[in-house]
């Protein structure tokens, strides 16, 4: 499953979701900051807590919206 | 493989509030127009937090306003792709090619209302600190600072609206600028009702300092001499912008600052090209200016195309 890490306010977020919907790609939203544990999670992904960060595996990561990354990343 | 050509009555370059305005004009004018942004539908004012000066509305968020006027848009059939990027621009032909990563676009008119980016700061170990100390988006990134010393740079009404969203973060919060405030006396005056809040002006940031992460900021005071270091976290730069006419600056005449010369009927010197927005050489840029100017440019590009069509028919 495709996971978001985000926060509420922030065009760079809804501009990733965007481009997942208009790809037809299902994903699941995990807003950091409403989440101590997703927070944690997004942390240990990409070392940071800088968002939009996209994953498919918990490993391979997508930062910011960048459409050439996320294409590869899953397989656009 | 050779891409789809597709003929479109209008293309605008730029989604912000020119863009979007001219969208709905050309749109309810039964033209078909597309509208074309390679960063965030809104513009700049996508990352605002809080918008007090555009009339209709006592506050709202600049990502809600973009967007109502995105489905205003939308609703008189423009469309709004933001996601197949320009790639070149042929403005001098008829019918003017757009080409995109995915098509070629064969417009009648087309709009430029693409706006400006951010200045970015202007020191050499800026690039080192990328996201790592250095933002330009509040929104996007000011939850990194929770409880932390957050400076903006900068004097302008964008610089001291993002320091007053910021304060809701920074323990301290520092405004550095080169020179004098520009931004208006009602804004300034709701930030320094804030707390933690010091404003340091005729100040010049002379350097960045941090292992991995900025750490402090090196800062001299032109007035009096002093050079000293302060503890920052993180720098949010609002220091101005730069006109975005990369694509086109070839083809079509730039003005003093760089920006689109055209009157206030946004004609440019290309017949069936015009420019709205911050992109055109203008006193005042605003989003009430940029309204207008979208209104002016699709009602125009509308009656270029009528021109056509009748010099077709004689």
């Amino acid at each position: 499953m495709v996971k978001v890490y985000s926060i509420t306010q922030c065009p760079w977020c809804d501009k990733v979701k965007k481009y997942l919907k208009s790809k037809g790609v299902e994903y699941e939203e995990h807003n950091i900051e409403n989440s101590e544990e997703d927070l944690a999670e997004c942390k240990r992904i990409s070392g940071d807590t800088i968002v939009p960060v996209t994953t498919v595996n918990g490993k391979d990561y997508v930062v910011s919206f960048d459409k050439a990354k996320l294409d590869a990343l899953l397989g656009l | 493989m050779d891409k789809k050509r597709i003929q479109k009555d209008v293309v605008i370059v730029g989604a912000g509030m020119a863009g979007l305005t001219a969208a709905i004009y050309a749109g309810r004018a039964n033209r078909k127009v597309l509208v074309l942004e390679n960063s965030l539908v809104g513009g700049q004012i996508a990352n605002t937090a809080g918008i007090e000066n555009y009339p209709g509305f006592l506050s709202v968020a600049g990502g809600d306003l973009m967007g109502v006027v995105q489905q205003q848009a939308e609703k008189y059939g423009a469309t709004v792709d933001e996601f197949d990027n320009i790639e070149r621009l042929e403005l001098t032909s008829q019918p003017k090619l757009v080409e995109t990563e995915s098509a070629i676009y064969e417009a009648k008119a087309v709009i430029l209302a693409s706006g400006m980016n951010r200045r970015k700061l202007p020191l050499p170990e800026a690039p080192r600190y990328d996201d790592k100390g250095i933002h330009y988006c509040e929104l996007c990134d000011g939850h990194l600072y929770q409880n932390k010393i957050i400076a903006v740079a900068g004097g302008g009404n964008a610089a001291i609206d993002a320091a007053y969203y910021l304060t809701k973060y920074a323990k301290k919060l520092y405004v550095i600028h080169r020179s004098q405030l520009r931004a208006d006396k009602t804004s300034v005056d709701r930030l320094l009702e804030k707390p933690n809040v010091e404003i340091l002006l005729e100040t010049d940031i002379v350097g960045l300092e941090g292992e991995g992460h900025l750490e402090r900021v090196r800062i001299h005071d032109k007035a009096t001499g002093e050079d000293r270091t302060i503890p920052v976290d993180g720098i949010f730069v609002n220091i101005g912008v730069i006109p975005n006419t990369e694509l086109f600056k070839n083809q079509i005449t730039l003005g003093p600052t760089g920006r689109i010369e055209s009157g206030e009927d946004c004609r440019t010197n290309i017949p069936g090209v015009f420019a709205a927005g911050d992109i055109r050489e203008k006193e005042i840029r605003q989003l009430t200016t940029a309204a207008s100017d979208g209104t002016t440019a699709g009602i125009h590009a509308d009656e270029f195309i009528q021109s056509l069509s009748r010099k077709e028919s004689v």
